[in-house]
């Protein structure tokens, strides 16, 4: 039976070309921007090297110091007692308000002292990734990000090594002078990644061993992305020593497993509650923000103060809204479309139905062909989605971030072309299938 | 074969009432071939697709191979349909975007029977209405007696114990009519199928075994 719907299908294409080309193009440019929204959001938020473990992690990128006043409001009556005047006064207590507000990372002290020992969390590893530098050789100026981390840094996030290690707690300890380079920074400064481990780099006018060369992170996370990786005991100044609460520094928690997340979440924003303030006359409350990696995301993309759980909530429905107004408006010209072509069929309709078929197999055959339409709609769109990729990779219009067609995000498009083949088909293959035999058969269009 | 008892079909909008069939009383029995004639808008074709259990009579019973007809719409009336019933239309309704064997298997498609052995019962039908040549051939490439051969192939092909024929010649010259008419009159003769014809031709109609007329939706002979 789906042979013989297959090929009528097909037949069925080349009947208007001009329509069959309109639906081809819209079906196929509604999907290849599926496909590419859905190879971005799994390339980001997917669980590839160094965010294996994405599932169990906690981090705590920003701590939140404020200001809480009381508004106190008060009234002063006056009124004549024995010919004087007297005065009374009330006042009421308003809600509390916000006065002033100071948001940043994290000092190494303040981690050091308060976050290293989180009830859930397996493993921790305190890091910073706000330096660059510039470096200059054969006369060209390079500039590497530098990301400093302890070497728990290298249990939690599994990157992928090209070449060599990472480096090890005693040589944190030892201050020794090493360190690990992405792949493109060991092709910018040495012109390749091979023999490099053993080499020397110099940079911030120290000479360091390169022990280990990584997979540059496909997507766009500060706390993964960087150039060069070194022992956070090798920052300069007083970074490690600095007892204020802001500095420059990030935790990541590793949870048990990802139930546990919330755990450490709660624990973390508990202990905020009981850490003295250092200055409770400038700011009387201190607020902790550790979030998930997808919530981290969603608060970078999302206007949400402080409030990853929140922006990831608006992420959520912003995403979810905007992938249905981009199915749903070519679904409704589709619909359009094919009541209006399925119209022409009337007749056929008719036949069929007077030969025994009934209304079920009248609405799975006009389905099924519209899957069939949507399907080479979906290769064409994903034949377009691959240009686009390559495109979009090759330009680096999105930095670091490199776009990939895996098979996670063909499995998505093969359920992208059915959801919108069905959705599509639904609405015109039931108004066909309901139509009265007698008034079908006197279309002659066949 | 078939029975109408106390037959009414009245069409009805907000403004006009229109009596299609009044009260017609036909049986049919097995092995008949029954002509209707009539002038246009008598309800010829109304009454065929009722007894086609395609239409739906405002009153009355149809019984139709034994079986009284309850649900018009109900899947059991439509493998009933397909079991029981072959229609050949004036317009032969064929897909012209399938070949002639492809449109003669339709009706095997909603009968669960294998690929191999729908081509192989299509090609008998196809052989008996003399086209086993013009089988891959696409409508559009044959003429109009030889499209509605395939229709009665098509119609056959279920070997169906009645077939409803709406002016199946009047699209066709006299001598293409008479080509199909053979096919009829031999399907009947040979294989005692019972066949209802509408025709507006009376020498067509001469050919059958009995001619019903109707006049304004009664039946006047």
């Amino acid at each position: 039976m789906f042979s013989s719907y297959f090929k009528l299908a097909i037949k069925v294409l080349g009947r208007h070309r001009f329509f069959t080309f309109i639906s081809l193009f819209g079906i196929s440019f509604t999907l290849m921007i599926l496909m590419v929204t859905t190879s971005f959001l799994e390339t980001e938020l997917g669980s590839h090297p160094p965010l294996t473990e994405k599932d169990r992690m906690v981090l705590l990128p920003r701590l939140i110091m404020k200001s809480l006043v009381t508004d106190t409001t008060w009234t002063v009556d006056t009124t004549m007692l024995d010919g004087q005047p007297a005065y009374d006064s009330t006042f009421t207590v308003g809600k509390q308000r916000q006065n002033s507000y100071s948001s940043s990372s994290l000092s190494y002290s303040f981690l050091d002292r308060y976050m290293r020992d989180i009830p859930g969390a397996e493993a921790h590893s305190f890091f910073c990734s706000d330096t660059q530098f510039d470096i200059f050789i054969n006369g060209k100026k390079l500039n590497f990000k530098t990301l400093y981390s302890d070497a728990t840094y290298w249990e939690i996030f599994n990157f992928n090594f090209l070449a060599g290690r990472s480096f090890q707690p005693s040589e944190v300890e030892r201050q020794v002078q090493v360190a690990v380079l992405s792949r493109k920074a060991a092709v910018d400064y040495f012109g390749t990644t091979e023999q490099v481990v053993g080499r020397s780099i110099e940079m911030d006018g120290r000479q360091l061993e390169v022990i280990g060369i990584v997979e540059q992170p496909s997507n766009s996370k500060d706390y993964v992305t960087s150039e060069v990786y070194l022992p956070l005991t090798l920052m300069s100044g007083s970074a490690l020593t600095e007892t204020g609460f802001h500095g420059p520094f990030a935790a990541v928690f590793l949870a048990e497993s990802p139930q546990a997340r919330s755990t450490i979440v709660e624990s973390i924003r508990q202990k905020a509650d009981r850490i003295p303030l250092p200055n409770p006359e400038d700011y009387n409350k201190l607020e902790l923000m550790p979030a998930t990696v997808i919530g981290l995301y969603a608060y970078y993309m999302m206007p949400v103060q402080d409030d990853p759980e929140g922006a990831l909530q608006m992420f959520t429905l912003v995403a979810i809204g905007l992938m249905l107004l981009f199915i749903l408006l070519p679904t409704l010209n589709l619909i359009n479309l094919n009541i209006s072509r399925a119209m022409e069929r009337s007749a056929e309709i008719g036949v069929r139905k007077a030969f025994g078929a009934h209304s079920g197999s009248i609405l799975a055959q006009l389905v099924f062909e519209n899957v069939v339409l949507t399907f080479l709609g979906g290769i064409l769109g994903w034949l377009f989605a691959l240009a686009l990729i390559y495109l979009v990779n090759d330009s680096q219009v999105l930095g670091d971030t490199q776009l990939q067609f895996n098979t996670a995000v063909f499995l998505y498009s093969l359920l992208i072309c059915l959801v919108f083949g069905i959705l599509s088909g639904l609405l015109p293959a039931y108004r066909m299938s309901k139509l009265h035999i007698v008034n079908a058969i006197k279309f002659n269009n066949l | 074969m078939i029975q109408l008892e106390n037959i009414t079909k009245v069409y009805q909008t907000k403004v006009i009432e229109t009596t299609a069939l009044d009260n017609i009383n036909i049986e049919v029995p097995e092995g008949e071939f029954l002509s209707i004639m009539g002038p246009s808008g008598c309800g010829k074709s109304t009454l065929l697709n009722i007894m086609g259990m395609i239409d739906e009579p405002t009153t009355g019973q149809v019984t139709v191979a034994g079986k009284l007809v309850g649900n018009y719409h109900s899947k059991a009336t439509a493998r009933f349909r397909n079991e029981q019933l072959g229609f050949i239309f004036q317009s032969f309704h064929l897909i012209n975007e399938l070949s002639v064997i492809d449109n003669v298997e339709l009706p095997l498609i909603y009968r669960r029977v294998s690929g191999k052995q729908r081509r192989q019962m299509a090609e008998a039908a196809l052989t008996q209405v003399g086209l086993s040549n013009r089988m891959k051939h696409f409508p559009s490439q044959l003429s109009g007696g030889q499209k509605q051969r395939v229709a009665i192939a098509r119609a056959i092909v279920g070997q169906p114990r009645i077939i409803l024929a709406d002016e199946p010649t009047g699209n066709l010259d006299s001598a293409m009519g008479n080509e199909i008419m053979d096919i009829l009159m031999r399907l009947n003769q040979e294989q005692g199928t019972t066949i209802v014809m509408v025709t507006h031709d009376e020498t067509m109609a001469r050919k059958t075994h009995r001619l019903v007329r109707l006049f304004d939706g009664q039946q006047v002979s």
